[in-house]
Order: C-alpha cells, then structure tokens, then sequence
C-alpha cells in the first residue's frame, strides 16, 4: 500500500521532471497567436479562407476575438502578458490605446516590409499602427425621394431633410464623432472648430440617431431616412438583386476616412508572429481578397481591383487624396466635454 | 310573462381591473409580436406593413455555425446553471432559515447582492479576478459567474416557501420514527420543491439570456448566442437577429411548460 508521504513524494518527483522537461515542450508547442478581429461578412471571410491560410503558411494558430469591447479587456490584462497580440481598431481607438501603452506608437517597414507600398496615409502622424483599409465617410441617401444627389456635406442641413435625415450617437460612434469634425471644417475655420460644428449639429435637428452603422444602413434602406452619415462600404455592399435605391455621395470638401488599423501589444510574446500577420494582411491578394469582400478600400497601392469595386472605390492617389483623417489624439483628449455638450444640443 | 333577464350590475372596478390586465399583457406581448412580423418579413429591414411571409432568416439562423454553436453553448451553460443554482440556492436557503446562524441578516443580504451590482460590473471584476489568477478564461469560469448572479433567485423563491413551511410536519415524520434524511428527502423537500423549481426557472432564463456578465467571459468560438447576437447586430443587422429571439423565446417558454408539467409550478404561485 502506498503512504501518504510516498505518494507525495513521488508527486513532487513528477513534478520536477516536468519542470526540467518544460522549455523543449514549449519549444514544440504550436504558437497562439491572439488578435481581435469584427464580424459580419469580414469575419465570414477571415474565418473561412484567410485565417486559416496563415495558420498553415506560418505553423501556428490564431484565436481571434470577435466579442466586443476589446479595449476595456485589454486594459484589464497585463501589460506584460496582454490577452491580445494584435488589436484590430478605428484610429480612434487606437490612439485610446497608445495613449496608455497598451499599442506600440509606430510600426515601420522594418518589421512590416509590406509598409513599403502602402498609400501615405496608411502610415501617416494621424494613425498609430498601421492603416490596413478605409472607408471613405461621406452621405448615403435615397434616389427615389427626388433629392439631388449632394455635393456639399452643407446638403444634409436642407430643411426639406427635416425629420428624415440620419446621423449618430456621438457619444458611442466614431462616424458621428468625425461628422462633428467635418461640421466644424465646412462651417468653421477647420475640424478643431467646436462653436461652429455645435452650431452646425443644432441646425441639423430633426435628425434620427443610431448608435450602430448598421442601423443606418437598415433606416436608409427601409427609406426610414433619406440622407444620411455612412461610410461607403455600408451603401456599396448592398448590390445585387436585393439593392434598393441608395447611393454613396462623396461630398465636394472631402470624404472623413474610417481606418482599419492594426497594431501589436507591446508586452506580446509572439511580436514576430504578430508583425507577420500585419504583413500578411497587407499582401496583396489578402487586401483584395477582403476588399472585394466587404467593399474596403485597400490601404496597399499595388492592389489590382475588379472593374466594378475599382470604379468606386479609393484606389488611386487622386481619390485617396480626397480622405481628410480627424486628429483623434487631440479629440480623444476633450472628449468628455464634447460628449457632454452635444448629448445636451441632441437631447430629446 | 317573461322574467326579466337577470342582468349583472356594471361593476366600475372590475372593467378597471381588466382593462388594466389588457395593458399589461399588450404592453408584454407587443415587442414578441413585432419580432415575429421582423423574422418572418423577407426583407433585411424593419418594414410595415410587412411585404411577405418567409422563412428565410430562420434558415439563415439554423444554417450558421456560428448561431448554432452558440445557442448549443447557452443552452449547455444554462442547464448546468440551472443545476448548480438549485443545490446551491437551496442549501443556502435551508441554511439561513434553519441554521439558527448569527448575523443571519446581513448573510441574506451578502446572497443576494450580486442582484445588487450591476451585471456589467460582476463580468468586469470576475474577467479580472481570472486573468490575475492566471486561470484565463474557461468554460466553468462563464458556469461558475452565471451561477453566481442566478443563485439569488433560488434562494428568494426557496426563502418564500420556507417563511410558510408547517415544521410540525417534520415534526410528526420524525416522531413516527423517521430519520433526519428521509424526513428531509420524503418531507421537506417535496414541500419546498415548487419554491426551488420557481427559482431553478429563473436561473435557466437568466443563465440563458445573460449579457452583460458573458461579454467579458466569452472566449474565441466559444461564445454564448446573447454575446453573438449583440456582434452580429453591429455589422448585419436583419431577420436572423428576430428569428434567434424568436428561437430564444420558445426555448424558454418550453423550459416553463417542461417545468411545469414536471412539478407544477401553478403550486407554488398559490403559496
């Protein structure tokens, strides 16, 4: 019969055994990598074919979370173990997120060669990480509602649109948080203009409010309003059989940009693994692969698009020229007060 | 000559009565019918009147993976909640009625305030709690943080029928010569099984529908249907969003008619 302290003893021997044999056990063992990555179709795609490519190409697994929100996990975690590698984000949350180095400030062609033949604004002081696609921010509206397609992002104040305009939950989306930006270009001295974008914002009532893009692509469709703050792709992909009559204008003072950035934890234990990745997002079959999956423009300038998706969407530099990128790191700083002042214009 | 038909006085309060009754149960039944007129709706908005009947957005709900795995983990979760909550909120009720245990006040009070947090702010604290432990995020991590914000319910409902519990029935079971656990198992608890079933409901519905406390809990492929309703909502939102509510609401309403034809649970509204 064994003893208590037998079997203690030989527990601990056991023990120690693994603990010598742990580094050639690791060094065998399949790397994770850990990303954050959206749903819908995009996450369709990543999940079926995309993924799963760079899981064979590059020997190891990803666990990709798709549940939001990522940035409050991400600040729970530690710094030096974080729960995400790479963080996948609008520009304004990633500068949330370098703000408390919870992401690296910059990623260069040095560790991201495919940097190399990305558009100027994929890289540029306004994004932290690096830009893998944008939207092109504009107006959605109905052609079958006798409007004029805008011009001017002044069209959406027409009082005609009184009651059926849409626009967003500032508060809670960047969509609206760029609006009111552009309010203050087209109506003051720049995007840093607050009198003027909150006088703008006044005027602009009647006006529904959603706090998801989705939401406003549902209203647009259904004719719930027919003007309306949305980003290209979130009209564009709606082609087919089951289009209805909506359309994309991109007004004449330039359309805001809505980034996808990717950028890697500073504490990741797989940087490699995770710098890999972003460079494998900005392969140009992956770009457009996706782009032509979900209508977003590619941020890599060799990217050769089908016909129809390269007719609309930003793939040379004169349209890209076109996107003005909000300064989110001086929005993010007087955010409460924004927030604040305009839940007060749109109350009720 | 024909008597009089005998005609009952309008009673003033009693039409009160009922038309309240009929707001309430529009009030509670109207939103489950405009999901229904979304999911059977064939176009991907909300549009009234409706143009068509289809069943597109069920297919489209039964046919993801995604949906499926996910609504296969809630009702798993849900089920070993509903367990756990059962011996736990029991035990825990007999406890505090029977224990004669000091500060037995603030102890029901400590129980019941996971009631009290906010939902959102329990996820937090327990997605916290198990990163620092080094733990991650397993599977018995979600059981263990449903079970805590569903126990409360079954101690309440047990609480209520033990308050009006007859121990002279114990009392007689013992006298007669029965030990403790056949008096517990063969009197007590057929007593005070409608109170914990009632409890156990509650436990399986907010297990099931939980949100707030999952959010943080959730792994990779490995997340429950609240969770993936809500990120699906953010890109797609369409029919299959009205059809997996309407799928959860059946699941649920079944689980109350398997309960109560089980142990009839119209036993302990009458308490």
């Amino acid at each position: 019969m064994i003893s208590r302290r037998k079997a203690l003893r030989a527990g601990a021997g056991l023990a120690a055994l693994a603990t010598v044999g742990a580094p050639s056990i690791l060094h065998a063992q399949t790397k994770t990598l850990k990303i954050t990555t959206w749903g819908g179709k995009w996450g369709e795609v990543m999940k079926a074919t995309v993924l799963p490519a760079f899981e064979k190409e590059f020997k190891c697994t990803v666990s990709a979370d798709q549940a939001f929100p990522f940035l409050p996990k991400l600040q729970v975690s530690s710094k030096n173990d974080p729960i995400y590698d790479v963080l996948h984000a609008n520009s304004n949350e990633q500068w949330n997120a370098v703000v408390e180095g919870l992401v690296m400030d910059k990623i260069t062609a040095k560790e991201v060669p495919n940097i190399a033949d990305v558009y100027p604004y994929a890289v540029s002081d306004k994004i932290v990480g690096v830009t893998i696609f944008t939207s092109a921010i504009g107006l959605g509206y109905r052609t079958d509602k006798g409007l004029t397609k805008p011009t001017s992002w002044k069209d959406l104040a027409d009082p005609k649109l009184a009651g059926s305009r849409g626009g967003y939950l500032i508060p809670v989306n960047s969509l609206g948080q760029a609006h009111l930006m552009m309010l203050g270009k087209v109506y003051g001295k720049g995007l840093t203009d607050l009198d003027a974008a909150y006088k703008a914002l006044e005027a602009l009532k009647p006006i529904k409010l959603v706090d998801f893009t989705g939401q406003m692509e549902k209203m647009l469709l259904s004719g719930e309003v027919s003007m309306g703050v949305i980003h290209d792709s979130g009209v564009y992909r709606y082609e087919g059989p089951n289009m209805q009559p909506v359309d994309f204008a991109s007004p004449s003072e330039g359309v805001l940009a809505l980034e996808q950035v990717l950028n890697v934890t500073p504490g990741s234990k797989v940087k490699e693994l995770a710098f890999a990745y972003i460079d494998y997002m900005l392969r140009p079959d992956v770009q457009k692969l996706l782009a032509e999956a979900v209508w977003y423009s590619p941020a890599n300038k060799k990217v050769k698009l089908d016909a129809k998706y390269d007719a609309k969407l930003l793939t040379t530099p004169e349209k890209v020229a076109s996107l003005i990128q909000p300064d989110w790191k001086w929005y993010n700083a007087r955010r409460e007060d924004i927030d604040a002042r305009v839940t007060k214009i749109l109350k009720g | 000559m024909r008597a009089a038909p005998n005609r009952r006085p309008f009673d003033a309060g009693r039409a009160a009565y009922l038309t309240l009754n009929a707001l309430l149960l529009t009030f509670l039944l109207l939103p489950i019918v405009i999901v229904l007129v979304f999911a059977l709706n064939p176009t991907p908005y909300i549009s009234f009147p409706p143009v068509g009947i289809s069943l597109r957005w069920f297919e489209k709900f039964f046919g993801s993976a995604e949906f499926m795995n996910a609504l296969w983990l809630s009702l798993w979760v849900a089920s070993v909640v509903l367990v756990l909550s059962i011996v736990i909120g029991a035990a825990c009720a007999l406890a505090l009625v029977r224990g004669n245990l000091p500060g037995r006040a603030v102890m029901t009070a400590f129980f019941m305030s996971p009631l009290m947090v906010p939902a959102i702010l329990t996820g937090l604290a327990l997605f916290q709690a198990y990163l620092l432990s080094g733990i991650g995020r397993p599977v018995w991590g979600l059981i263990a943080a449903h079970t805590l914000v569903a126990v409360p319910y079954v101690i309440r409902t047990t609480l209520a029928v033990l308050h009006n519990f007859d121990r002279r029935i114990e009392e007689a079971a013992a006298v007669l010569g029965a030990s403790p656990m056949r008096v517990f198992f063969e009197v007590t608890l057929p007593l005070i099984r409608p109170g914990v079933f009632a409890g156990g409901v509650f436990a399986f519905i907010v297990s099931f529908d939980q949100f707030p406390v999952s959010l943080f809990l959730v792994v990779p492929k490995g997340e429950t249907l609240p969770v993936v309703l809500f990120n699906y909502m953010k890109f797609d939102l369409d029919g299959a969003i009205a059809a997996a509510s309407m799928v959860s609401i059946l699941l649920a309403l079944s689980v109350v008619l398997v309960l109560e034809r089980l142990i009839g649970l119209k036993a302990y509204v009458k308490l």
